[in-house]
């Protein structure tokens, strides 16, 4: 049995990284390193060797137009795919800090506590909001109510969620509004403290003034935690990201610099796609 | 616009007619229902309570079934059960003329709320503890292949299979095969197997009624699948499990075909805990109110002296199934508005 | 913004180890997998104990059968055919002396003076019952033959091949059987000759509309004579060592026509009384529960009243719970004898087959199995014609169509499928229900007489619920009044599963359509 606490943590510690800097390509600085992966639905093949790093403390977007794999292989980092019957990894491998995710053995339930998530649809539980964010905590065996209580008001402060909410936390998740809810669930997701945040189109279902504050709480996070979002909208991956990745029919195009992404794409799909010719 | 065109006016009439007639319809419905709840009411009312305190008939309630003796004695007619008949003899002699005797009509029906209680209790936590598991496995583990789908559909298909066929299969295997004679274990089985399909079926559906996201969201945060599961899906299912199985046990307490020759008997004379050793108390025999029903409607005439336990069995019975099926109808209207994605 | 670095993990490192987590994990998916795999385990095991203990009928009614033959009842049986006939040449004679009888009373006759009148006609319906004595007397003694070789060959049957047990002359006892063939053409030509000189001198009946019955009668009386030498063919032509097919296991069973067990003469397992029994149960029920349940289900769902909606519906759902054995009661208690009183009331005399003579029949089962399938009609309706999407009535309305029109052209049709699949389902309820046909059906086995047109909804028969319900309590294992009702409940199995599975196929059919 492989443990991801087994693993090399020497590179979680390393310096934050200089915006400036290009997407790492020498592996001792990828947080996430997906490695000529291939991924199938049965015998539906929706990733075609996708090989990408992904840099520790950095927002990473995936971009694409529908239907392109990008969301197929977010949830491939947390193995979210599990859950899909019939759907598997049938070729590379994706590695967390040098670790394969999909080791035979390896505990799925340590790798999601520290690869946490935030779907499209906001999906609190339907329970109070301090048992929303207390969840997770207490499946990890935390019972002492201090430390909780203490959890959830850092969470909801660092998803900003915390002036909004302080008075009623025993309400229901369900009274939020759309974009408290979705800040909610990423509260919920940061009290477990993962290192890493998958986010699928966190934004698409709120109004433009929640977006704005999802976006600004992503980008304090950044800090603090590797991001990676799966986005439609291009403003908003332009806006929040560090580095861009741009998948057409379940192939990587393009992964670079969001700037140069979004200024001065390599390839004409990229381009035509964000200058907004096809997609 | 003045007036209104005829045809509109007779399109209009014709709407009025026929709506007239689906309400006719529907209250005929209503109307049928209501006068068997009302005869079997009042005329069982009469047997089951009583004017003066404590306004239950406890003899009826909570007495074995007796023999009625009917005799003339000195003009007057009398009506007695079996014992008050055996101690009126020892005081007056024989009657001059042999009394009519009239089966099950005096005394109460006590064994037989026992022995139901008994066949439900232990039918309902069989098929409620495998069921549901069933349900969890199905709906949270099994991956959905062929097979599963196969045994989903099957499964729906046995829940539909009438209770006389679990009753015959009950007998062959249970009562014969497996020699536990006509016994409560035999009962449990026939009737747990029988309610198994509807509680596999229901269970199942509420627990997929339950949205994926909140599975997703438990597992993204590190929970493991029971873990999951047990504080995030079943919590959220079980006001429905919890319905369909009260809707279940009014089934099982309902149904006389599948205990007739597995578990009923129609007379007992000792109440179910009189055995002799503790592990006869599962391969004995009980009576059950639905087959004392059956057998006071079938075996015995229709007059005067049977009335009172024709009636006064079938009220108690009515009002005891109806009551379950009334709670699961009201759990089921409150939980809809509470719970809602 | 806190920073979130700065105060240390809230999370402990995860102090018990991976691997017995893991290990408990998999012990509560084997464990909820375990219980699933004995629901499934018991489930298939019904179905396998139903064929095994069913299948076993057929040889043993394969040697019933031939048994049947080999002892020369189905010799004797020829016979007694002819002589059935007979009796019931007398049994049309004594109606029509009886409807005679009933019109003279309503015409203001004496009983004494019609009783008179009518004693020429007496003494001719005497004489001609008296011509079939001989042909009674032949079956008599051929049937105690029979029944004893059949005896002795199911005593030496049963022994197999044990010595001690004494040989079965079988071959004498067949020959002294057979010598009855002669003695029947001597039945045969005296009772031709008597019925032919009593019809000769038949009296005449009064009423002229009984007199062409009469005629009828004699044409009637005269086929019957004319076919007798016939029998005396099929019995020159029997043998007792024909070999009798196995086929003829499977379809006495499926067509036969008679069900009757523990007879001293010979036991036939034929379903179909059953089958039609049940059928027409079924029949009267669907023929008041499709209508009353559609209709409800139409009127709660677009007419009624929010406040009307918040009480039909579980009041009718409410209805399902009644446990049927205490609506058999009901249908003893009240409604068969108020059947059968409304049977007698002067406003329906023109109705040819009332009054009724029993309380207990078809009609009075299948009315209060209707209230059965009421509910499960109603519910799955309702469902139906809730779900046709909001769309389909507003583009009605909106094309002026009124309520009605939209509930006929758009509605009713939109989820016609799920009406459909819930009267299979309300069907398959009714089908598969015991305790009121037990009570109420009458449990008389046998087809009824369809000459009296819907008069035979009005007559007693026995289903393949009640016949199981009822004689399955008596039977012993193995034996093959054991394994026919395994078979019975075998059909009855077969026929729910496969009305269910239709249901479910129109009802995700209906689904993807709707979608």
């Amino acid at each position: 049995m492989v443990s991801l606490l087994e693993m090399p943590q020497a590179v979680s510690k390393s310096p934050t990284r200089d915006a400036a800097q290009l997407p790492a390509q020498q592996n001792d600085t990828a947080m996430i390193e997906i490695d000529r992966v291939k991924f199938a639905y049965g015998t539906n093949t929706v990733l075609h060797d996708v090989t990408l790093n992904v840099p520790p403390k950095a927002v990473t977007a995936f971009i694409g137009p529908s239907g392109c794999g990008k969301t197929t292989l977010l949830r491939c980092i947390n193995r979210m795919n599990d859950l899909v019957d019939g759907a598997a990894i049938t070729q590379g491998a994706i590695r967390i800090q040098g670790t394969d995710i999909n080791t035979p053995g390896l505990d799925v339930v340590e790798l999601r506590r520290r690869v946490g998530m935030v779907f499209q649809k906001s999906n609190p539980f339907p329970k109070s909001i301090y048992d929303n964010i207390a969840y997770g905590l207490r499946i990890a065996g935390v019972t002492k109510r201090s430390l909780i209580d203490e959890a959830v008001e850092k969470s909801l402060r660092a998803s900003a969620l915390w002036d909004e909410v302080k008075d009623r936390l025993n309400v229901s998740g369900y009274g939020l509004s759309g974009g408290q809810q979705q800040r909610l669930c990423i509260a919920r997701a940061l009290a477990v403290e993962p290192e890493i945040i998958l986010m699928d189109e966190p934004c698409s279902a709120l109004d433009p003034i929640a977006t704005a504050k999802v976006e600004e709480l992503i980008h304090h996070l950044k800090q603090h935690y590797t991001i990676v979002i799966v986005t439609h909208n291009m403003q908003q991956a332009g806006r929040v990201s560090d580095n861009t990745a741009f998948f057409y029919l379940g192939r990587l195009i393009e992964f670079a610099d969001t700037r140069k992404i979004f200024s001065n794409p390599s390839q004409k799909q990229t381009e035509d796609y964000i200058t907004g010719r096809f997609g | 616009m003045t007036s209104v065109r005829p045809h509109l006016r007779r399109s209009r009439i014709i709407e009025r007619i026929a709506f007239w007639a689906f309400r006719i319809a529907t209250y005929i419905v209503l109307a049928f229902a209501t006068y068997i709840f009302l005869d079997i009411g009042i005329k069982g009312a009469r047997t089951v309570f009583t004017t003066t305190a404590p306004f239950v008939n406890t003899t009826f309630l909570f007495d074995r079934p007796q023999t009625l003796y009917v005799f003339e004695h000195e003009g007057q007619k009398m009506t007695l059960g079996d014992t008050d008949f055996r101690a009126w003899k020892e005081t007056h002699g024989e009657p001059a003329v042999d009394p009519t005797t009239v089966a099950y009509s005096a005394g109460g029906i006590w064994p037989c709320i026992v022995g139901t209680a008994l066949l439900v209790v232990g039918s309902m936590v069989l098929a409620l503890f495998v069921g549901i598991s069933s349900a969890i496995y199905l709906s949270e583990y099994s991956r959905n292949g062929r097979f599963i789908k196969l045994v989903r559909i099957a499964i729906l298909n046995l829940a539909g299979v009438p209770s006389i066929v679990f009753g015959l299969f009950g007998f062959g295997l249970f009562v014969i095969f497996f020699g536990w004679n006509v016994s409560l274990l035999a009962g449990w089985f026939t009737l747990g197997l029988m309610i198994l399909p509807a509680i596999i079926t229901a269970s199942e559906e509420s627990l997929r009624a339950v949205p994926q996201g909140l599975r997703e969201g438990s597992l993204a945060l590190g929970a493991t699948k029971w873990q999951t599961i047990r504080k995030n899906v079943l919590p959220y299912a079980l006001p429905g499990i919890l319905t369909s199985s009260i809707l279940g046990i009014a089934r099982v307490a309902g149904e006389t075909a599948p205990i007739m020759f597995t578990a009923a008997y129609a007379m007992r004379d000792e109440m179910p805990w009189q055995v002799s050793r503790a592990s006869d108390f599962v391969f004995q025999g009980v009576m059950a109110l639905p087959y004392h029903i059956y057998v006071v409607s079938s075996k015995i005439p229709q007059n005067e002296y049977t009335e009172r336990v024709q009636y006064g069995a079938a009220f108690v019975f009515l009002a005891l199934v109806m009551l379950i099926a009334l709670t699961s109808i009201v759990l089921r209207e409150k939980s809809r508005s509470r719970l809602s994605w | 913004m806190p920073v979130l670095a700065e105060s240390p993990p809230m999370v402990p490192p995860r102090t018990r180890s991976l691997v017995s987590t893991s290990g408990a994990e998999q012990a509560i998916k084997a464990f909820f997998g375990g219980n699933a795999l004995v629901a499934l385990l018991v489930l298939a095991l019904i179905t396998v104990f139903l064929f095994r203990e069913g299948f076993g009928f057929f040889g043993q009614n394969l040697n019933n059968l031939r048994l049947y033959r080999s002892a020369g009842l189905e010799y004797v049986d020829f016979i007694r055919v002819e002589a059935e006939k007979h009796s019931e040449l007398t049994r049309a004679l004594n109606d029509l002396r009886l409807r005679q009888f009933q019109k003279m009373q309503i015409e203001g006759v004496a009983p004494e003076q019609a009783n008179a009148s009518l004693a020429t006609f007496d003494e001719f319906a005497t004489a001609f019952s008296d011509t079939s004595e001989p042909l009674n007397g032949l079956v008599s003694d051929l049937s105690e033959q029979a029944s004893a070789l059949k005896e002795q060959l199911f005593a030496q049957a049963e022994a197999g091949a044990t010595a001690g047990a004494p040989p079965v002359e079988r071959d004498a006892a067949l020959a002294v059987l057979r010598a009855g063939t002669q003695q029947y053409d001597q039945a045969v030509s005296g009772v031709s000759t008597g019925v032919d000189q009593l019809l000769s001198t038949a009296p005449p009946l009064p009423e002229a509309k009984l007199q062409q019955t009469f005629d009828k009668w004699k044409q009637r009386a005269r086929d019957y004579v004319a076919q007798l030498p016939a029998a005396g063919e099929k019995l020159r032509a029997w043998s007792p060592d024909t070999p009798v097919p196995w086929y003829r296991a499977i379809s006495a069973f499926l067509f036969g026509h008679d069900w009757i067990t523990a007879s001293f003469w010979q036991d036939w397992y034929g379903i179909r009384p059953l089958l039609v029994g049940s059928i027409m149960v079924s029949l009267v029920a669907l023929f008041f529960a499709v209508p009353l349940g559609v209709a409800s289900a139409v009127y709660v769902s677009e007419i009624a009243s929010r406040h009307e909606k918040r009480i039909i519906k579980p009041y009718i759902e409410f209805i399902s719970a009644i446990p049927s054995v205490v609506l058999g009661f009901f249908g003893i208690a009240v409604v068969g004898t108020a059947v059968r009183a409304i049977s007698e009331l002067p406003m329906f005399s023109w109705v040819s087959f009332f009054p009724i003579s029993e309380r207990l029949n078809v009609f009075t089962a299948g009315l209060l199995l209707a209230l059965m399938a009421v509910p499960t009609i109603f519910t799955l309706a309702e469902d139906a014609l809730r779900n046709v999407p909001r769309g389909f009535k507003e583009a009605s309305y909106a094309l002026g169509a009124n309520r009605l029109q939209t509930i006929a052209r758009v509605l009713v049709p939109a989820s016609l499928s799920g009406i459909v699949s819930a009267i299979l389902l309300g069907l398959g309820r009714v089908i598969g229900e015991t305790m009121v046909v037990l009570l109420c059906a009458g449990n008389r086995i046998d087809i009824p007489d369809f000459t009296q047109g819907l008069g035979a909804f009005f007559q007693p028969v026995h289903t393949m619920t009640g016949i199981i319900a009822q004689e399955m309590g008596e039977v012993v294992r193995g034996s093959i009044h054991y394994r026919a009702l395994f078979m019975v409940g075998l059909v009855l199995f077969t026929i729910t599963l496969l009305i269910n599975y239709f249901a479910q196929k129109l009802v995700a059919r209906y689904r993807m359509s709707i979608g």
